[in-house]
């Protein structure tokens, strides 16, 4: 008998680490439009330090946190500055942007490879699991949904209430505009990049709790997170919030069926990039349109 | 471990993986298309090869097999893909990439996924040295590169080329010229697919045994590398890139193995190839060498008229 | 007895919610030089995108030579004779001028696969046939020192030039050109014109957008005027320009 609950929850929990993710992926992807494959290694850098913090200097969870997502915004900002920006002005095609992000990703992956060696590495803490009714549930898996429905209602507020978020809705939807508004587009930009590579270090450390740590951690989870950014609409905000959690219960479903057919669970991964392949021919513009600002 | 070994072994990697970025260089180079799906055919030519020799046939024919088989599917491929957006047409290739190496990884049955398959080399003689061996791979996949390298010197270098080169600058003003985009992009994928077929074939044959993980994107960015630093649209830019690229990467490992670093060679070499590119996608972003021109009758009539005037 | 070679009849095309093109009907006959005038913004430019297949309209039909071909992709009306040339020249940057010209031909033997890698005797000697063509265009145009440099090295009113000459080349029955005159000085637009009536006078058709009336009014047969998607006057240059509604519009934009 299948454990409906249990798959439900286990879409709850992989659609909160997409929806995480994905958010950081489509805001960036919207913004500078170009696909940054460099995602990965924020999210590997993520984790890392985390890894760092927690246990090679033994402080709590929140210091864990906190300077993940600290670290990895620097990061993101760095990244701008040194590569993005000075590429986008000698008129780099898209083309060029992406092989430039999947280069910093060879710098930053090696760079953590270096430092903390390739051997997969795990977090010492143990997590209670207990269950609830028919679902077995891990502490973790709690920490992350609840923090990625606070991330999205942070993000929300952020992007409707404040200056900025109105900013970066508007430079995304229509880049003239917003220049021709006095928008200080550079800012923006460089802010946008700060709160994507972030968000992408709280995701990558997320999943190094829960599973492992190795330097190629961000490209595990990469390709499915641009699924989910493509289905949701790439800059859509609240499309990544609804195409993580299809994707995450199209996944989860579909190991069961996966299992029941016979077939060989690699295949989970497939499902992510077959909706991806499938998205992009039928209807690329996603399930939402463009995020426009008002 | 005997160093001629090693330079001969470079220089065997070198061969097979110029003949996938002249592949790569014909579509992206010369068309314009962001194909980051190029391991997806490296590995179907690979299996296929590795297949096939398995029933007997003869190896030529394996190796036109794998080619063909390779061509074919790029041009299913294509028909739905080559109508994406650049970025898009990147991540559906790089899906499909992934795809593949996953069905080979689950299907046990095709080539017993993750325990990998043998592959006879292509010729072999018996009692013969370890460095005669390497040579006669060096002569077989040279042999292969002499051919793509004339077939794409053909096509790049005629009218043909010329219209490529149209539809990479400016799509929508070729088309209103009367040429067919899709047709010309869907011809030069199959080529394209078709050559990374044949240098993934003469890959699994060379060295012996095959797996899914050999077959990852890193492979598809590798080549890339080598078409950015040889500089696109100039087929000898290729092969200096390729020669470059490969010496750099497998350069390390022989430091590895016989100078000792603080630092691990390998992740140092990757870190160096990132900054690397970025730093030519920033400075020199046409690569070492130019842009090849298309030169025909055409040139010497227009440089006559030039000295007549 | 001038026979209709374009004959445009209710076209209407919508972007979002604005309507651009608005029921126009055109004819453009054989042999003639046809004037599209009307202040920027109001659809000429779409028009001309519809017809060569560009856009899809959402209404009416396009007939040349009594063909049906308002479901034609591009490249497809290209072979039916009609030629284009871009307001803001689409050259090839990449590739010399000479490149630029001999890909407008109509029918290369270079152009297959196969006669690249085989049979390559055959359009080498077209090639060297079509070098010496486009050479006497350029010469026309007074491009020919340029024939070996790339075309992204010209000047803004060389491209212009290069643009329109590469059309020629492709021998239309039809050119189309979009403000053939913008961005060049007064002497040289009259002298495209000048060339232009020449080529008139060899069979071919103009259908001309352009802002500089006076050139229109020495050289055109017939002008449309067109305004926020519709033809709101038309006839011979002289009725056109003493046409009140003519005025306003024009007046209206300065």
């Amino acid at each position: 008998m299948i454990n409906w609950a249990q798959v439900l929850f286990n879409s709850c929990v992989t659609g909160s680490l997409y929806l995480i993710s994905a958010v950081a992926l489509t805001l960036i992807y919207g913004l500078s439009r170009f696909p940054n494959f460099a995602h990965a290694e924020f999210m590997a850098l993520g984790a890392y330090v985390g890894y760092f913090v927690a246990e090679q200097l033994g402080l709590g969870f929140p210091a864990t946190f906190i300077t993940a997502f600290l670290a990895s915004g620097a990061l993101g900002v760095i990244s701008y500055k040194t590569v993005f920006q000075p590429l986008a002005k000698h008129g780099a095609s898209i083309i060029h942007l992406m092989i430039a992000s999947i280069a910093l990703g060879f710098i930053i992956r090696h760079a953590i490879g270096e430092i903390w060696g390739w051997e997969p590495l795990s977090f010492k803490v143990a997590w209670t699991s207990f269950d609830v009714g028919m679902v077995r549930v891990s502490g973790i898996w709690l920490w992350l949904i609840l923090a990625a429905l606070v991330l999205a209602g942070v993000l929300h507020l952020m992007l409707v209430k404040t200056k900025i978020g109105k900013a970066i809705r508007g430079t995304s939807s229509n880049p003239e505009l917003a220049l021709a508004s006095g928008i200080n587009i550079n800012q923006v930009t460089a802010t946008t990049w700060f709160i994507s590579a972030a968000l992408a270090g709280i995701a990558g450390l997320f999943r190094a709790a829960g599973t492992r740590l190795a330097p190629l951690l961000g490209w595990d989870i990469l390709l499915p997170t641009f699924a989910v950014t493509i289905l949701g609409g790439i800059g859509s905000f609240y499309g990544a919030i609804v195409a993580a959690f299809i994707i995450g219960l199209v996944e989860n479903v579909g190991v069961v069926i996966l299992v029941s057919l016979g077939l060989s669970t690699e295949y989970r991964m497939a499902i992510a990039f077959v909706i991806l392949i499938l998205t992009l021919l039928i209807r690329p513009q996603g399930l939402t349109r463009m995020f426009r600002g008002t | 471990m005997d160093p001629l070994i090693y330079i001969l072994d470079i220089i065997v990697f070198i061969g097979i993986f110029a003949i996938v970025a002249l592949s790569l260089n014909l579509e992206y180079g010369f068309t314009g298309l962001g194909n980051f799906g190029k391991v997806a055919f490296f590995l179907i030519g690979a299996y296929t090869y590795a297949l096939l020799i398995e029933t007997g046939l003869h190896f030529v024919l394996c190796l036109i097999i794998a080619a063909i088989l390779a061509g074919l599917i790029g041009s299913l491929i294509s028909l739905p893909a080559l109508r994406l957006r650049e970025d898009y047409l990147a991540i559906v290739t790089l899906a499909f990439g992934e795809i593949i190496r996953i069905v080979v990884k689950a299907e046990h049955w095709i080539a017993h996924g993750v325990w990998g398959i043998t592959v006879p080399p292509a010729i072999f003689w018996e009692g013969v040295s370890f460095r005669m061996t390497i040579a006669s791979h060096i002569g077989l996949v040279f042999f292969c590169l002499l051919i793509c390298f004339i077939l794409v010197q053909l096509v790049t270098n005629s009218p043909y080329g010329r219209v490529i080169r149209a539809i990479r600058e400016d799509e929508v003003a070729a088309a209103t010229l009367g040429k067919s985009c899709f047709k010309y992009k869907a011809q030069v994928f199959a080529i394209g697919s078709a050559l990374a077929g044949l240098g993934g074939a003469l890959f699994a044959q060379y060295i012996g045994y095959i797996e899914p993980y050999m077959f990852m994107p890193m492979l598809t960015f590798t080549v890339w590398i080598m078409v950015l630093v040889g500089g696109p649209a100039n087929n000898w830019g290729t092969l200096l890139g390729a020669a470059l690229v490969q010496l750099f990467i497998r350069g390390a490992k022989m430091v590895k193995d016989y100078i000792l670093v603080p630092v691990d060679p390998i992740n140092l070499q990757y870190i160096l190839l990132g900054l690397l590119i970025i730093f030519i996608l920033l400075y020199r972003p046409g690569g070492l060498l130019k842009e090849s021109q298309v030169k025909t009758t055409a040139v010497e009539r227009a440089s006559q008229w030039k000295k007549h005037s | 007895m001038e026979e209709t070679l374009l004959k445009i009849t209710d076209i209407t095309k919508h972007f979002g919610g604005l309507c651009a093109v608005d029921g126009v009907s055109i004819d453009v006959g054989m042999e003639s030089i046809v004037g599209l005038v009307g202040p920027n913004g109001s659809g000429k430019t779409t028009l001309f995108n519809v017809i060569f297949g560009l856009h899809k309209a959402d209404h009416g039909s396009v007939y040349f030579n009594n063909e049906r071909i308002d479901h034609l992709a591009p490249h497809q009306v290209f072979t039916r004779g009609m030629v284009n040339a871009f307001q803001i020249p689409r050259l090839f940057h990449q590739l010399t001028t000479l490149d630029n010209m001999l890909l407008a031909t109509r029918e290369h033997k270079g152009d297959s696969l196969l006669n690249s890698l085989f049979l390559r005797k055959g359009w080498q000697h077209q090639e060297g046939e079509l070098a010496g063509k486009a050479l006497e265009i350029l010469e026309l145009l007074e491009l020919a020192h340029l024939a070996l440099c790339p075309a992204g090295e010209l000047s803004g009113g060389q491209r212009k030039l290069l643009e329109i000459g590469r059309a020629l080349m492709a021998d239309p029955v039809l050119f189309l050109l979009d403000e053939p005159a913008a961005g060049i000085n007064p002497i040289l637009g009259r002298k495209i014109f000048e060339k232009i009536e020449h080529f008139r006078q060899r069979g071919m058709s103009f259908f001309v957008i352009e802002h500089r009336l006076e050139i229109l009014m020495e050289f055109a047969n017939w002008i449309y005027v067109m305004d926020k998607g519709k033809i709101v006057v038309e006839g011979e240059p002289a009725e056109v320009v003493n046409n009140p509604v003519f005025y306003d519009v024009y007046m209206g934009e300065k």
